[in-house]
């Protein structure tokens, strides 16, 4: 009995090379109808600004769609941590610390994670222990959120552009720390290579050609290089970016890594046999919930920092760009399947596409129904795919 | 062309990539007989069934069916041509929507409609005539979900019926009917044979050919082996044909002595906490190290129940105990079971065994991914080595540990369950009709594995509806009738009669 062969290991992932090509290829189009201007550095810089609050609630989204599940409360709830967060910025961390903005943004960051761990808590309590399903609970989380977000406000909107705290969405990492962490990234995903290769002999397993691994890290150590070089150019690496990044690989090791990412998908792959092979289905729930309350906790920062303020408006249909993010990404509607990393290029595309169209002055409207037909066109060759096989 | 034939097989062919499955098949079946197919997993049967009945339509083969004198050509949408034709077949997984009743889940698709909706009580009636000319037990307004598998059998059956069929195509009928049952499956089958249905009947219990069938065609690679009168043959030549070997035994001996009591179920009550009434009423018996116990029953007599309420993962215990090495014990759930030692390999494997669409690595390693992990990490490496070396153990075929395990034989998937279990180094091990739908040659293999399984100490318990198998295997058998047990026989004093008695509740 051998191990899966490239080939069957490249059929696998035929549906991440196939979202990136059609990463690429927006790109392409839009580089070509804007005669050039769509792939300059500002742009591209912006572009992977734009999709980090996105990315966030994706991220969590993807184990929650994996074990079948919807959280459809996620983008009012980061708009809710954003204003919460927005209004303590504004007017309780400058009486207690005053003239201290690294303290409160810190404590700001405390606090975004908190609310959203809370009520994602609370919300997860009651999908997975009182089994009201998940649609129906975060619906409701979602009005009580945008009733949330009215009080906080009352109506009005919150500066949250203090210095420190700005940083954390609008701040950008000097060229040469760009390059030091390109350098570190590459040195990482190098070491990784040869570690991989060392354990699998360890436990007697034939490695593969060193050739497919040399390319595989070549071809990713590219990517980053070619990155850190093109944002370089406009203001470095983006700090939102890089803490998107850090959440992505923590939480793609959670899901490929660990048992509760693993009993993620068994649960969505069959419920019962998942109960039956002694998995705690209702624990797993919960912390699926939760932890995607505490993502849209720091989507909620994010968004506070980027925007500058808390408005009434705040994560206002954030939850079906990260929906769509997932599914455009290969999480599947029914659960059992999706990575997150699919998800993110999912958000990228999504993300491309809205610059795109502002970039043309395409009217707003059309850029709903774009959006719309994308997310479809998505699933077709989702469903397309599942059925050839 | 031959007045008695309806069917004929000429030369049939179909290739998928890298496989041949059917290879210059011929044979014929006659007007009005009930002809057995007969083949271990692999040879052939299921896609030649699949071309009869329209999931492969006229271009996907190479070759002639004629039907009724003329060539069978199925396009478009085959199935239904096929249906409308009068060749139905009734499949081994079962095709019901679990949400609907009886009356709807035979009449889907075909519902009478008057004016645009549907006439309900033409539905039910129809069904209830149906139901009654079979004298099939349940109501056309029964819950398909809240039947028993036996029962949705039997719902399928009438949904084939319902079709005036001509040739009816039954794929394992049996394999979760109880004897009672089963004995009523053939009543019908008569009396279809009466009424001139021809029947296409497949399965992998041999002795069920020589109670009905006239003819038997036996396939072996996607080959015929042979056609013959049933009154020609035997189960030794039968299964000399399927295997092209001969088999001695149907059942591998035993060398094992069993040792001390390890399990011990007093007086067990339980309710099911859905429905809140009584399932165990009382069940009593004890396990040995290292010996196989047998539990037999019809029906709805609560084995699996016992089994899954044992696991801690369905019914509520009231009263009675259950101790473990002479210590009471509660079980609380699947996990504390399996901390405990306890394992379960379920009845129905698809539906509660495995993740279909997950490799087999992920089936086999799922309840045992704390042996893996340290701190948050699950060691994948070594997670491959240790089920590649059970995957090994119990020779699982298959090209590679990443294939799903929904694309293996039904043989091969119950040994990844037992695998998975298997892995989690259990002291007793729990099987559900281990062998249900699996081939005579793979039957034998988890035989074999049970058997040393119980020489290296495990205690298993097995439930099995197949009383050969019952006695076969099993050191001592317990038997269940109607939530309670009534009595546990030692192998030397236990018959077929003594345990239908005790079964059945006659005294």
């Amino acid at each position: 009995m051998s191990l899966s062969t490239l080939g069957e290991r490249f059929r696998k992932n035929i549906q991440t090379y196939i979202i990136i090509i059609f990463l690429i290829a927006t790109w392409g189009v839009f580089a070509i109808v804007t005669k050039g201007g769509y792939l300059s550095s500002q742009n591209i810089s912006n572009l992977f600004r734009q999709m980090t609050v996105t990315g966030f609630l994706a991220s969590g989204m993807v184990l929650v769609m994996v074990t079948g599940g919807i959280d459809l409360s996620v983008g009012k709830m980061a708009g809710f941590v954003s204003v919460v967060v927005a209004l303590f910025q504004r007017d309780v961390w400058i009486q207690l610390f005053p003239g201290q903005p690294a303290v409160s943004a810190v404590l700001s960051i405390v606090l975004g994670l908190l609310v959203g761990s809370l009520y994602g808590a609370f919300q997860a309590w009651i999908i997975a222990y009182l089994r009201v399903p998940a649609f129906i609970a975060t619906l409701g989380g979602m009005f009580i959120m945008n009733g949330g977000i009215l009080l906080v406000t009352g109506g009005q909107t919150i500066a949250a552009n203090q210095p420190v705290f700005s940083a954390i969405a609008q701040g950008y990492l000097p060229s040469l720390a760009g390059w030091i962490l390109a350098a570190v990234v590459v040195a990482v995903l190098i070491f990784l290579m040869f570690n991989d290769r060392k354990t699998k002999a360890k436990y007697g397993f034939t490695p593969k050609p060193i050739i497919q691994d040399i390319l595989k890290t070549a071809f990713f150590s590219f990517l980053i290089i070619l990155y850190v070089y093109i944002v370089n150019q406009y203001n470095g690496v983006q700090v939102p970016v890089l803490i998107l990044a850090v959440t992505v690989i923590v939480m793609s090791y959670i899901s490929t890594n660990t048992r509760f990412g693993r009993y993620a998908y068994a649960i969505g792959g069959n419920r019962e046999a998942a109960r039956l092979s002694g998995i705690n289905i209702k624990k797993e729930t919960f912390m699926i919930f939760t932890v995607m309350g505490l993502l849209c906790g720091l989507g909620g920062i994010v968004l506070a920092s980027y925007v500058g303020y808390g408005t009434i408006a705040a994560g206002q249909g954030y939850e079906l760009d990260a929906i769509a993010s997932c599914v455009l990404g290969g999480t599947s509607t029914l659960g059992g399947s999706g990575t997150i990393f699919g998800a993110m290029i999912g958000a990228l595309i999504m993300a491309s596409l809205n610059t795109g169209l502002q970039m043309l002055n395409v009217a707003p409207a059309w850029q709903y129904v774009l959006r719309g037909a994308v997310l479809v066109l998505a699933v077709i060759i989702d469903v397309y795919f599942k059925k050839s096989n | 062309m031959d007045e008695n034939i309806i069917l004929d097989f000429q030369h049939v062919t179909k290739t998928f990539p890298g496989v041949v499955a059917l290879d210059d098949v011929s044979f014929q079946v006659r007007r009005g007989e009930i002809h057995g197919l007969c083949g271990e997993n692999g040879a052939g049967k299921s896609t030649l069934m699949k071309i009869l009945s329209g999931v492969y339509p006229h271009d996907q083969y190479e070759g002639t069916v004629l039907y009724d004198g003329q060539e069978l050509i199925l396009e478009g949408s085959a199935i239904q041509k096929a249906g409308e034709k009068g060749i139905a077949i009734v499949y081994q997984e079962l095709t019901l929507v679990p949400g609907m009743t009886v009356g709807e889940n035979i009449y889907l698709g075909k519902e009478p409609v008057e004016m645009g909706s549907i006439t309900w009580d033409r539905v039910y009636s129809d069904t209830q005539k149906i139901l009654d000319k079979y004298k099939l037990n349940i109501t056309p307004q029964d819950i398909v979900k809240n039947l028993g598998v036996g029962k949705m059998q039997m719902t399928e059956i009438a949904k084939a019926l319902s079709e005036n069929a001509k040739v009816l195509i039954l794929d394992e009928p049996t394999s979760a009917l109880s004897e009672a049952e089963v004995d009523q499956l053939m009543e019908i089958l008569k009396t279809l044979k009466e009424h001139g249905v021809t029947c296409i009947y497949i399965t992998h219990k041999i002795e069920e050919f020589f109670r009905i069938a006239d003819q038997i065609t036996v396939m072996r690679d996607g080959k015929i082996v042979t056609t013959q009168p049933t009154e020609d043959l035997t189960s030794e030549k039968l299964v000399q044909y399927m295997v092209g070997r001969e088999m001695k035994e149907r059942f591998p001996k035993g060398n094992r002595k069993p040792g001390q009591v390890l399990f011990e179920v007093e007086d067990l009550h339980a309710v099911d906490p859905d429905k809140g009434r009584e399932v165990l009423k009382g069940v009593s018996f004890d396990l040995r190290q290292g010996e196989i116990l047998g539990i037999a029953g019809l029906m709805g007599s609560g084995r699996t129940e016992l089994v899954m309420t044992l696991f801690g993962e369905y019914a509520k215990v009231t009263s009675g105990s259950i101790k473990l090495a002479g210590q009471e014990i509660e079980v609380l759930n699947g996990h504390d079971a399996m901390k405990k030692g306890i394992s379960l390999v379920p009845e129905d494997r698809k539906r509660h065994g495995l993740v279909l669409i997950q490799s087999i690595l992920k089936n086999i390693s799922l309840p045992n991914l704390d042996r893996f992990s340290s701190f948050m990490r699950v060691n994948q490496d070594a997670e491959l080595a240790e089920s590649l070396k059970f995957a090994k153990e119990l020779a699982i075929k298959t090209p590679s540990l990443f294939v799903p395990v929904e694309s293996l034989s039904g043989g091969n998937q119950q040994k990844v369950v037992i695998s998975k279990w298997l892995m989690s180094g259990p002291k007793i091990l729990i099987m559900d009709d281990p062998t249900r739908g699996i081939d005579v040659g793979a039957k034998f293999e988890i035989y074999k594995l049970m058997n040393d399984l119980a020489e290296k100490g495990i205690a298993i318990i097995m439930i099995s509806s197949d009383l050969q198998e019952v006695l076969g295997m099993s050191d001592r058998v317990m038997v269940m009738c109607q939530g309670r047990s009534k009595g546990t026989l030692d192998i030397k004093e236990a018959t077929q009669e003594r345990i239908m008695t005790l079964a059945t509740g006659i005294n």
